[in-house]
Protein backbone atom coordinates (compact mmCIF):
# COMPACT_ATOMS: atom_id res chain seq x y z
CA UNK A 1 0.00 0.00 0.00
CA UNK A 2 2.77 2.18 0.89
CA UNK A 3 4.59 1.60 -2.33
CA UNK A 4 1.38 2.54 -4.52
CA UNK A 5 1.40 6.17 -2.66
CA UNK A 6 4.72 6.35 -3.43
CA UNK A 7 4.22 5.40 -7.02
CA UNK A 8 1.33 8.25 -7.54
CA UNK A 9 3.06 10.75 -5.72
CA UNK A 10 5.99 9.94 -7.72
CA UNK A 11 3.55 10.52 -11.09
CA UNK A 12 2.70 14.16 -10.20
CA UNK A 13 5.99 15.11 -9.19
CA UNK A 14 7.38 13.36 -12.57
CA UNK A 15 4.44 14.90 -14.61
CA UNK A 16 5.09 18.61 -13.09
CA UNK A 17 8.77 18.23 -14.06
CA UNK A 18 7.96 17.22 -17.32
CA UNK A 19 5.71 20.44 -18.04
CA UNK A 20 8.06 22.77 -16.52
CA UNK A 21 10.95 21.21 -18.28
CA UNK A 22 10.01 21.31 -21.83
CA UNK A 23 8.95 23.85 -24.35
CA UNK A 24 5.38 23.74 -25.54
CA UNK A 25 6.57 22.43 -28.66
CA UNK A 26 4.87 20.33 -31.12
CA UNK A 27 5.83 17.46 -30.26
CA UNK A 28 4.85 17.63 -26.55
CA UNK A 29 1.85 18.98 -28.09
CA UNK A 30 1.49 15.51 -30.06
CA UNK A 31 2.12 13.57 -26.70
CA UNK A 32 -0.96 15.32 -25.04
CA UNK A 33 -2.88 14.21 -27.69
CA UNK A 34 -2.00 10.74 -27.09
CA UNK A 35 -2.56 11.09 -23.76
CA UNK A 36 -5.81 12.43 -24.07
CA UNK A 37 -6.84 9.36 -26.37
CA UNK A 38 -5.87 6.93 -24.27
CA UNK A 39 -7.93 8.88 -21.19
CA UNK A 40 -10.84 8.71 -23.55
CA UNK A 41 -10.32 5.33 -24.30
CA UNK A 42 -9.89 4.04 -20.55
CA UNK A 43 -12.95 6.03 -19.59
CA UNK A 44 -15.25 4.15 -21.89
CA UNK A 45 -13.94 0.95 -20.64
CA UNK A 46 -14.85 1.87 -17.31
CA UNK A 47 -17.87 2.66 -17.76
CA UNK A 48 -18.31 -0.10 -19.97
CA UNK A 49 -17.24 -2.71 -17.25
CA UNK A 50 -17.01 -0.53 -13.80
CA UNK A 51 -15.61 -4.10 -11.76
CA UNK A 52 -12.82 -4.18 -14.22
CA UNK A 53 -11.01 -1.22 -12.20
CA UNK A 54 -11.48 -2.79 -9.52
CA UNK A 55 -9.47 -5.74 -10.94
CA UNK A 56 -7.15 -2.95 -11.77
CA UNK A 57 -6.89 -1.15 -8.86
CA UNK A 58 -5.94 -4.97 -6.88
CA UNK A 59 -2.91 -5.03 -8.59
CA UNK A 60 -1.92 -1.94 -7.71
CA UNK A 61 -2.54 -2.16 -3.79
CA UNK A 62 -5.69 -0.12 -4.15
CA UNK A 63 -8.96 -1.14 -2.36
CA UNK A 64 -11.63 0.09 -4.72
CA UNK A 65 -11.79 1.11 -8.63
CA UNK A 66 -13.53 4.41 -7.78
CA UNK A 67 -10.41 5.48 -5.68
CA UNK A 68 -8.08 4.57 -8.91
CA UNK A 69 -10.62 6.52 -10.75
CA UNK A 70 -9.87 9.15 -8.38
CA UNK A 71 -6.29 9.13 -7.98
CA UNK A 72 -5.82 9.11 -11.97
CA UNK A 73 -8.52 12.27 -12.52
CA UNK A 74 -6.38 14.11 -10.15
CA UNK A 75 -3.15 13.91 -11.88
CA UNK A 76 -5.31 14.30 -15.03
CA UNK A 77 -6.71 17.63 -13.49
CA UNK A 78 -3.42 18.98 -12.44
CA UNK A 79 -1.88 18.34 -15.83
CA UNK A 80 -4.61 20.51 -17.32
CA UNK A 81 -4.46 23.18 -15.28
CA UNK A 82 -0.43 23.29 -15.48
CA UNK A 83 -0.57 23.14 -19.03
CA UNK A 84 -3.28 25.88 -19.52
CA UNK A 85 -1.36 27.91 -17.11
CA UNK A 86 1.73 28.11 -18.99
CA UNK A 87 -0.16 28.33 -22.58
CA UNK A 88 -1.75 31.37 -20.84
CA UNK A 89 1.68 33.04 -20.03
CA UNK A 90 2.72 32.38 -23.20
CA UNK A 91 -0.21 33.98 -24.90
CA UNK A 92 0.21 36.71 -22.59
CA UNK A 93 3.82 37.18 -23.80
CA UNK A 94 2.85 37.53 -27.35
CA UNK A 95 -0.17 40.17 -27.09
CA UNK A 96 2.27 42.12 -25.41
CA UNK A 97 4.74 42.17 -28.17
CA UNK A 98 1.57 42.92 -30.31
CA UNK A 99 0.55 45.73 -28.17
CA UNK A 100 3.47 47.22 -27.65
CA UNK A 101 4.08 47.05 -32.20
CA UNK A 102 1.04 48.95 -31.95
CA UNK A 103 1.90 51.60 -29.27
CA UNK A 104 5.16 52.34 -31.30
CA UNK A 105 3.08 52.63 -34.60
CA UNK A 106 1.27 55.67 -32.42
CA UNK A 107 3.95 57.77 -30.65
CA UNK A 108 3.41 60.99 -30.29
CA UNK A 109 6.60 63.79 -30.59
CA UNK A 110 6.65 66.92 -29.19
CA UNK A 111 6.89 69.20 -31.69
CA UNK A 112 10.10 71.05 -29.99
CA UNK A 113 11.89 67.73 -30.23
CA UNK A 114 11.15 67.29 -34.28
CA UNK A 115 12.67 70.56 -34.84
CA UNK A 116 16.10 69.06 -32.96
CA UNK A 117 17.19 66.42 -34.60
CA UNK B 1 19.85 71.85 -20.28
CA UNK B 2 21.47 70.31 -23.11
CA UNK B 3 23.78 68.58 -20.91
CA UNK B 4 21.49 65.86 -20.86
CA UNK B 5 20.37 65.69 -24.49
CA UNK B 6 21.91 61.97 -24.62
CA UNK B 7 20.04 60.59 -21.35
CA UNK B 8 16.02 59.27 -21.45
CA UNK B 9 13.86 58.98 -18.85
CA UNK B 10 11.26 56.37 -19.02
CA UNK B 11 8.11 56.64 -17.07
CA UNK B 12 5.63 53.86 -16.91
CA UNK B 13 1.66 55.01 -16.24
CA UNK B 14 -1.54 53.82 -15.41
CA UNK B 15 -4.09 55.87 -14.41
CA UNK B 16 -1.46 58.96 -12.90
CA UNK B 17 -3.81 62.14 -14.38
CA UNK B 18 -3.54 63.76 -11.17
CA UNK B 19 0.08 64.08 -10.79
CA UNK B 20 1.79 62.86 -14.02
CA UNK B 21 1.89 66.46 -15.14
CA UNK B 22 4.17 67.81 -12.10
CA UNK B 23 6.20 64.59 -12.70
CA UNK B 24 7.40 65.37 -16.09
CA UNK B 25 7.53 68.99 -15.90
CA UNK B 26 9.69 67.85 -12.49
CA UNK B 27 12.23 65.28 -14.82
CA UNK B 28 12.07 67.91 -17.55
CA UNK B 29 13.49 70.74 -15.61
CA UNK B 30 16.84 68.46 -15.46
CA UNK B 31 16.29 66.54 -18.43
CA UNK B 32 15.06 66.94 -21.84
CA UNK B 33 13.78 63.79 -23.14
CA UNK B 34 11.41 62.05 -21.46
CA UNK B 35 9.14 59.14 -22.68
CA UNK B 36 5.97 58.23 -20.79
CA UNK B 37 4.25 55.00 -21.62
CA UNK B 38 0.39 55.45 -21.30
CA UNK B 39 -0.15 51.58 -20.28
CA UNK B 40 -3.86 51.35 -21.26
CA UNK B 41 -5.29 53.51 -18.56
CA UNK B 42 -8.79 55.03 -18.60
CA UNK B 43 -7.94 58.66 -17.26
CA UNK B 44 -6.51 61.20 -19.82
CA UNK B 45 -2.50 60.70 -18.48
CA UNK B 46 -1.18 60.56 -21.78
CA UNK B 47 -2.24 63.68 -23.26
CA UNK B 48 -1.18 65.44 -19.96
CA UNK B 49 2.06 64.22 -19.85
CA UNK B 50 2.35 65.02 -23.84
CA UNK B 51 1.26 68.44 -22.88
CA UNK B 52 4.09 68.40 -20.69
CA UNK B 53 6.72 67.93 -22.88
CA UNK B 54 7.41 64.13 -22.82
CA UNK B 55 6.73 61.96 -26.19
CA UNK B 56 4.21 59.58 -25.26
CA UNK B 57 3.53 55.86 -26.17
CA UNK B 58 -0.29 54.02 -25.43
CA UNK B 59 -0.54 50.70 -24.93
CA UNK B 60 -3.96 50.26 -26.72
CA UNK B 61 -5.14 47.66 -23.65
CA UNK B 62 -3.44 47.49 -20.05
CA UNK B 63 -0.50 45.15 -20.01
CA UNK B 64 1.32 46.23 -16.46
CA UNK B 65 4.37 47.58 -15.50
CA UNK B 66 7.11 45.41 -16.82
CA UNK B 67 5.62 45.34 -20.27
CA UNK B 68 5.41 49.76 -20.09
CA UNK B 69 9.43 50.02 -19.08
CA UNK B 70 10.51 47.36 -21.58
CA UNK B 71 8.39 49.26 -24.71
CA UNK B 72 9.64 52.93 -23.02
CA UNK B 73 13.07 51.59 -23.31
CA UNK B 74 12.36 50.14 -26.77
CA UNK B 75 11.33 53.49 -27.83
CA UNK B 76 14.18 55.62 -26.37
CA UNK B 77 17.00 53.09 -27.54
CA UNK B 78 15.51 53.70 -31.42
CA UNK B 79 15.93 57.17 -30.94
CA UNK B 80 18.84 58.77 -32.47
CA UNK B 81 21.78 59.74 -29.85
CA UNK B 82 20.27 58.08 -27.30
CA UNK B 83 23.21 56.15 -24.70
CA UNK B 84 21.52 56.87 -20.91
CA UNK B 85 18.30 55.52 -20.25
CA UNK B 86 16.77 55.51 -16.84
CA UNK B 87 13.29 54.36 -15.23
CA UNK B 88 10.99 56.36 -13.15
CA UNK B 89 8.08 55.93 -11.65
CA UNK B 90 5.20 58.03 -12.36
CA UNK B 91 3.83 58.82 -8.81
CA UNK B 92 6.17 61.47 -8.01
CA UNK B 93 8.15 59.07 -5.28
CA UNK B 94 11.21 59.24 -6.84
CA UNK B 95 13.54 62.35 -6.58
CA UNK B 96 15.16 63.71 -10.49
CA UNK B 97 18.20 64.52 -7.91
CA UNK B 98 18.90 60.95 -7.91
CA UNK B 99 18.99 59.90 -10.78
CA UNK B 100 21.84 63.34 -11.65
CA UNK B 101 23.90 61.53 -8.76
CA UNK B 102 23.43 57.81 -10.36
CA UNK B 103 24.02 59.02 -13.73
CA UNK B 104 27.30 60.77 -12.23
CA UNK B 105 28.39 57.55 -10.88
CA UNK B 106 27.33 55.58 -14.00
CA UNK B 107 29.76 57.70 -15.64
CA UNK B 108 32.51 57.57 -13.51
CA UNK B 109 32.61 54.57 -12.30
CA UNK B 110 32.62 52.68 -15.35
CA UNK B 111 29.22 50.80 -14.78
CA UNK B 112 26.61 49.34 -16.90
CA UNK B 113 23.75 50.26 -14.41
CA UNK B 114 23.16 51.58 -10.99
CA UNK B 115 20.18 50.77 -9.14
CA UNK B 116 18.37 52.68 -6.48
CA UNK B 117 18.13 50.75 -2.83
CA UNK B 118 15.92 51.81 0.04
CA UNK B 119 17.94 50.41 2.51
CA UNK B 120 21.50 51.69 2.05
CA UNK B 121 21.82 53.69 5.76
CA UNK B 122 17.88 53.44 7.47
CA UNK B 123 14.44 52.31 6.44
CA UNK B 124 12.82 55.57 4.84
CA UNK B 125 10.56 57.29 7.06
CA UNK B 126 6.60 56.66 6.54
CA UNK B 127 7.72 53.16 4.96
CA UNK B 128 4.78 50.76 5.92
CA UNK B 129 6.13 48.64 8.68
CA UNK B 130 5.55 45.36 7.13
CA UNK B 131 7.29 46.31 4.15
CA UNK B 132 10.57 47.46 6.26
CA UNK B 133 10.51 43.97 7.58
CA UNK B 134 9.96 42.13 4.36
CA UNK B 135 11.92 43.82 1.49
CA UNK B 136 15.02 43.34 2.79
CA UNK B 137 14.12 39.59 3.56
CA UNK B 138 12.80 39.27 0.41
CA UNK B 139 16.80 40.74 -1.22
CA UNK B 140 18.08 37.96 0.96
CA UNK B 141 16.44 35.17 -0.70
CA UNK B 142 16.93 35.81 -4.14
CA UNK B 143 19.43 33.83 -5.36
CA UNK B 144 20.43 36.59 -8.09
CA UNK B 145 20.12 39.65 -6.24
CA UNK B 146 22.32 37.55 -3.45
CA UNK B 147 24.85 37.17 -5.88
CA UNK B 148 24.88 40.77 -6.38
CA UNK B 149 24.93 41.77 -2.51
CA UNK B 150 21.83 43.73 -3.36
CA UNK B 151 20.02 45.26 -0.48
CA UNK B 152 16.92 46.13 -1.92
CA UNK B 153 15.22 43.86 -4.25
CA UNK B 154 12.36 46.12 -5.70
CA UNK B 155 13.66 49.36 -6.67
CA UNK B 156 11.99 51.20 -9.74
CA UNK B 157 14.79 53.89 -9.94
CA UNK B 158 17.50 52.32 -12.11
CA UNK B 159 20.00 53.98 -14.87
CA UNK B 160 21.79 52.54 -17.65
CA UNK B 161 23.52 52.36 -20.90
CA UNK B 162 23.13 51.80 -23.76
CA UNK B 163 24.51 47.92 -23.49
CA UNK B 164 22.06 47.00 -21.10
CA UNK B 165 19.19 49.16 -22.68
CA UNK B 166 20.05 47.31 -26.32
CA UNK B 167 19.53 43.53 -24.07
CA UNK B 168 16.80 44.25 -22.51
CA UNK B 169 13.83 42.25 -23.09
CA UNK B 170 11.13 41.72 -20.34
CA UNK B 171 8.81 39.04 -20.21
CA UNK B 172 7.19 39.28 -17.13
CA UNK B 173 4.12 42.30 -17.94
CA UNK B 174 3.28 42.71 -14.41
CA UNK B 175 5.09 43.90 -11.07
CA UNK B 176 7.84 40.59 -11.52
CA UNK B 177 9.87 42.38 -13.74
CA UNK B 178 12.52 43.81 -10.85
CA UNK B 179 13.34 40.58 -10.24
CA UNK B 180 13.29 39.91 -13.62
CA UNK B 181 15.21 43.17 -14.65
CA UNK B 182 18.03 41.20 -11.38
CA UNK B 183 18.25 37.88 -13.28
CA UNK B 184 19.45 39.76 -16.39
CA UNK B 185 21.70 41.65 -14.87
CA UNK B 186 23.39 38.28 -13.49
CA UNK B 187 23.21 36.53 -17.12
CA UNK B 188 24.97 39.00 -18.75
CA UNK B 189 27.11 40.28 -16.34
CA UNK B 190 26.23 43.59 -16.13
CA UNK B 191 29.02 45.62 -13.98
CA UNK B 192 25.94 47.12 -11.64
CA UNK B 193 26.08 49.31 -8.32
CA UNK B 194 23.87 50.14 -5.87
CA UNK B 195 23.07 53.78 -4.90
CA UNK B 196 21.28 55.17 -1.65
CA UNK B 197 18.07 56.93 -3.09
CA UNK B 198 15.39 58.87 -1.06
CA UNK B 199 11.87 57.57 -1.53
CA UNK B 200 8.88 60.33 -0.40
CA UNK B 201 6.54 57.73 0.14
CA UNK B 202 3.50 60.34 -0.18
CA UNK B 203 -0.71 59.35 0.86
CA UNK B 204 -0.52 59.24 -3.00
CA UNK B 205 2.13 57.00 -3.74
CA UNK B 206 0.70 55.11 -0.37
CA UNK B 207 -2.70 54.09 -2.10
CA UNK B 208 -1.23 53.12 -5.39
CA UNK B 209 1.30 50.68 -4.03
CA UNK B 210 1.41 46.90 -4.04
CA UNK B 211 -0.19 44.99 -1.54
CA UNK B 212 2.30 42.29 -0.25
CA UNK B 213 0.40 39.65 -1.16
CA UNK B 214 0.95 40.41 -4.63
CA UNK B 215 4.31 38.95 -3.58
CA UNK B 216 3.38 35.38 -4.08
CA UNK B 217 2.92 35.72 -7.65
CA UNK B 218 6.40 37.20 -8.09
CA UNK B 219 7.54 33.95 -6.81
CA UNK B 220 5.87 31.96 -9.13
CA UNK B 221 6.26 33.92 -12.22
CA UNK B 222 10.28 34.08 -10.91
CA UNK B 223 10.13 29.81 -10.75
CA UNK B 224 8.33 29.58 -14.43
CA UNK B 225 11.13 32.29 -15.79
CA UNK B 226 12.87 30.85 -18.74
CA UNK B 227 10.60 28.45 -19.27
CA UNK B 228 8.39 30.16 -21.63
CA UNK B 229 9.31 30.46 -24.88
CA UNK B 230 10.40 34.10 -25.95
Amino acid sequence: MIWTKALLIGAVVLLLAYLFSSRRNAQSRAWVKVGYVFFVVGAIYAILRPNDTTVVAHWLGIGRGADLLLYALVIAFLFTTISAYMRFKDLELRYAQLARAVALEGARVPEDDTRQV
Amino acid sequence: MSLYRDVWIVIPAYNEASVIADVVADVRAVFPNVVCVDDGGRDDTGDRAFAAGAHVVRHPVNLGQGAAIQTGIEYARARPGAQFFATFDADGQHQVKDVVRMLDRLQSEDLDIVIGTRFADRPPDRMPMLKRLLLPIVAKLSRSSRQLHLTDAHNGLRVFNKTVADALNLTMNGMSHASEFVSLIVENHWRIAEQPVQILYTDYSMSKGQPLVNGVNIIVDGLLRGRLRR
